[in-house]
């Protein structure tokens, strides 16, 4: 998967530059919703870390993303206090992550009473109180409903205070290197910022893979599937929960900071809202419930289809708009031209492709891409695949 | 200070921030009594929405433990279609008492409709995952809801009516005997507020007796109790489901056709998601599944937003999300203190 991701950005302009264009343009996400799979992706994971290990759906999950976001640009525009306008992006991230960490022991420690729904409905409660106040906090700007965005430099991933280990991300003000270590590949920014989030989000699978792996995260698991049992073991069930949705909300955190370092701005609606955490739901339901990889798989194909059905960059609107003759676009439809009926059907309406395709992974693939994948051969993907592959191709 | 002298003394000030009629009461009436009477009236007028639009998931929940994430969407098509009638058949010079009649037939309507379209869905749709862990139900009813929302958008844009902003239309039918206030003991209240606590009434009385005087009444109050008892006397649980699913469904669409005339709501995609969280929060701070808790709770969460708004407007806090904090921290403290709610059986629905 890592190899896909790295190759992905090459390959993209590769294809762009054969006859198979329009085909290439209209079906594949272009770079810039690649990004947005890399920090959705981290959230979706960091929300499959709680709800799919242990089991506790946790629904104000997005007030963790809008922490790490309106940290890292209020830190950046030197309004927190204690920390100087200068201070590294990379700090900042972290420190917007712990703060998010600290923000999830609190909220845990009264909602873990709770179970099942009533644990769903808390978490989302004190999300929706955060979501209000930070609506109508006059600090933040000076109008908090649309948001705040970063006033200075681009904030750059890497190792503080060393500038060639450093790079800049931003839509529009990353970073381009040319002629990447003498190879005569020219990098645009845009593929700047796609690799240097990346890495990021890389670490972060890293570590909560390793979290997952651990004796801990097997007592998770046994939390999920039957939390007396697991006290009754001996295991303080309490304590774990606690931790593991601490460890969530700091990875969460640090989605949201880097969606905040890239797109240089947090909107409330965009962060804090009960529809952010619907997103990484719905994604993790598709990936793959309990499976940590799950959730990008979960992501990219939500970005493939809002790419695909978006005009943004040349999608399937375009293609049958430029591609189909105008005799048949003008063909009536109900008292409705074939034409418009394209512009408000197909154009940006990938919710609706996506809550059908949602609600039949949860009716008829309740494991997801990820969880069936690993069903139907016996183990990880990594570890299974090769041993079917070897039975077919001998 | 009393709590009309306070406002007697800010009022004036924050005179750009308040809307007329609500400065013509705090102005003339310096008596506090009065301004808390009113604050009371349209805190019981905004509580009877609120039952209207919550008691449709309390039902679904108490007998089947399925929160219907689909409900705010349906109260969403709800306010349209109602809309839409109201629109079709109302002109310019049609009576006051023809417009309501009107919209009573509306109202029927779209409850038929609906209690027919959410016994389908819960038939070919909910049927088949009870047997999965609650979380599916969820689940599934959210993504139903994200497929009612999108289609509702489509057929706005086709139809040149604009998804965001809210429709005007059906406002501007909201018939002249309901604008305006009416002089009740004393205390000027909004008639819109008399007329949606009548609708509340209407709808609780209705409720009460489909809950006690039917027999898939029984079988709610029963199940919620113990639904495996139920199932073991008997009752063909599958077919009440489907009832019980429909009716409630039909009550969310019915929670809609009433905010199509109010300003607060209005008709627009976003109610989807608005009215689905205010309805958690009273079915949840009054117990999920229990009438009364339902009832109580909405009179509670309705005089918390009718007090709220009125320290904003009187612009003795100047903090404009107020309203909405006060009602989810109400949710938090609840949950609290006291998980099950205030009427709520512990554990209910196999949670």
């Amino acid at each position: 998967m890592i190899v896909g991701f790295l190759l992905y950005p090459l390959v993209y302009e590769a294809l762009l530059a054969t006859p198979v264009e329009p085909l290439a343009e209209a079906f594949l996400p272009a770079v810039t919703f690649m990004i947005v799979v890399l920090y959705m992706g981290l959230f979706a994971m960091s929300f499959d870390f709680i709800s799919g290990y242990t089991g506790y759906l946790s629904f104000g999950h997005a007030a963790f993303f809008g922490t790490g976001g309106y940290f890292v640009v209020l830190a950046a525009n030197g309004q927190i206090p204690g920390i100087p306008g200068g201070t590294p992006f990379m700090f900042t991230l972290l420190l917007g992550a712990v703060l998010a960490a600290l923000l999830a022991l609190v909220i845990g420690s009264v909602s873990f009473r709770l179970t099942g729904v009533y644990f769903a409905m808390i978490t989302l409660g004190f999300a929706q109180v955060i979501y209000e106040l930070i609506r109508s906090w006059g600090y933040v700007s000076t109008n908090p409903t649309e948001g705040a965005t970063v006033s200075g430099d681009a904030l750059a991933v890497g190792v503080p205070y060393v500038d060639a280990l450093s790079l800049d991300v931003g839509r529009l003000t990353g970073e381009s290197v040319e002629n990447l270590l003498g190879l005569g590949i020219d990098l645009s920014a845009t593929v700047v910022s796609y690799y240097a989030l990346g890495i990021v989000v890389v670490i972060c699978y890293f570590a909560m893979q390793r979290i997952v792996h651990s004796p801990f995260g097997r007592v998770m698991i046994a939390i999920r599937e039957n939390e007396e049992r697991a006290r009754a073991v001996g295991y303080a069930t309490y304590r774990f929960k606690l931790a593991a949705f601490a460890i969530s909300g700091f990875f969460g955190a640090i989605a949201g900071g880097i969606f905040a370092a890239y797109s240089r701005s947090v909107a409330p609606d965009g962060t804090f809202y009960f529809l952010v955490t619907a997103d990484a739901l719905i994604t993790t339901i598709v990936g793959g419930f309990g499976t940590l990889a799950g959730p990008v798989y979960g992501t990219l194909f939500n970005q493939g289809l809002e790419d695909v059905l978006s005009t943004e960059s040349g999608g399937i609107a375009t293609l049958l708009r430029e591609g189909l003759p105008a005799s048949v676009l003008e063909a009536d439809l109900f008292g409705v031209s074939l034409e418009l009926f394209v512009n408000t059907a197909v154009d940006g309406r990938a919710p609706l492709y996506l809550g059908i395709v949602f609600v039949l992974f949860v009716l008829y693939v309740p494991n997801g891409i990820l969880g069936t994948l690993r069903d139907r051969l016996g183990g990880t993907v990594g570890k299974r695949l090769p041993d079917h592959l070897r039975r077919y191709f001998r | 200070m009393s709590l009309g002298t306070l406002a007697g003394a800010v009022a004036p000030q924050a005179a750009s921030l308040v809307d007329p009629g609500a400065l013509l009461a705090t102005g003339s009436a310096v008596d506090g009594l009065q301004t808390a009477a009113r604050v009371l009236a349209e805190g019981i007028g905004k509580g009877a929405v609120y039952f209207t639009i919550a008691v449709g998931l309390t039902l679904v929940f108490g007998l089947m433990g399925v929160l219907n994430f689909a409900h705010g969407a349906v109260a969403m098509v709800g306010a349209y279609l109602g809309g839409l009638v109201l629109v079709l058949v109302v002109g310019a010079n049609t009576g006051s008492l023809a417009t309501i009649l009107v919209f009573f037939v509306a109202l029927a309507l779209v409850f038929a409709v609906t209690t027919a379209a959410g016994s389908a869905m819960e038939v070919t749709l909910i049927r088949p995952i009870y047997d999965r862990t609650p979380t599916y139900q969820i689940l599934l009813t959210f993504g139903v809801s994200l497929i009612i929302e999108e289609l509702a958008r489509i057929v706005l844009t086709l139809r040149g009516i604009q998804p965001d902003p809210q429709w005007q239309a059906p406002m501007a039918t909201a018939p002249d005997a309901l604008l305006g206030r009416t002089e009740l003991l004393g205390v000027g209240v909004r008639r819109l507020y008399l007329f949606e606590v009548a609708i509340g009434a209407l709808v609780a009385v209705a409720v009460w007796a489909f809950l006690t005087k039917t027999l898939y009444g029984l079988y709610i109050r029963a199940g919620s109790e113990d639904t495996e008892m139920v199932q073991a006397l008997g009752v063909d649980v599958r077919r009440a489901f489907t009832v019980v699913f429909g009716v409630g469904t039909g009550l969310a669409a019915v929670g809609g056709v009433l905010l199509m005339w109010d300003p607060i709501w209005g008709p627009s995609v976003l109610l989807s998601i608005d009215v689905l969280l205010y309805a958690f929060v009273v079915v949840i701070i009054g117990g999920l599944g229990s009438f009364t808790g339902t009832l109580v709770a909405a009179g509670i969460v309705g005089i918390a937003d009718s007090v709220t708004t009125w320290l904003f407007t009187t612009g003795i806090v100047t903090f404009p999300g107020l309203s909405e904090v006060t009602i989810f921290l109400l949710l938090v403290v609840m949950l609290i203190i006291r998980p099950q709610g205030l009427y709520g059986v512990e554990e209910v629905g196999g949670h």
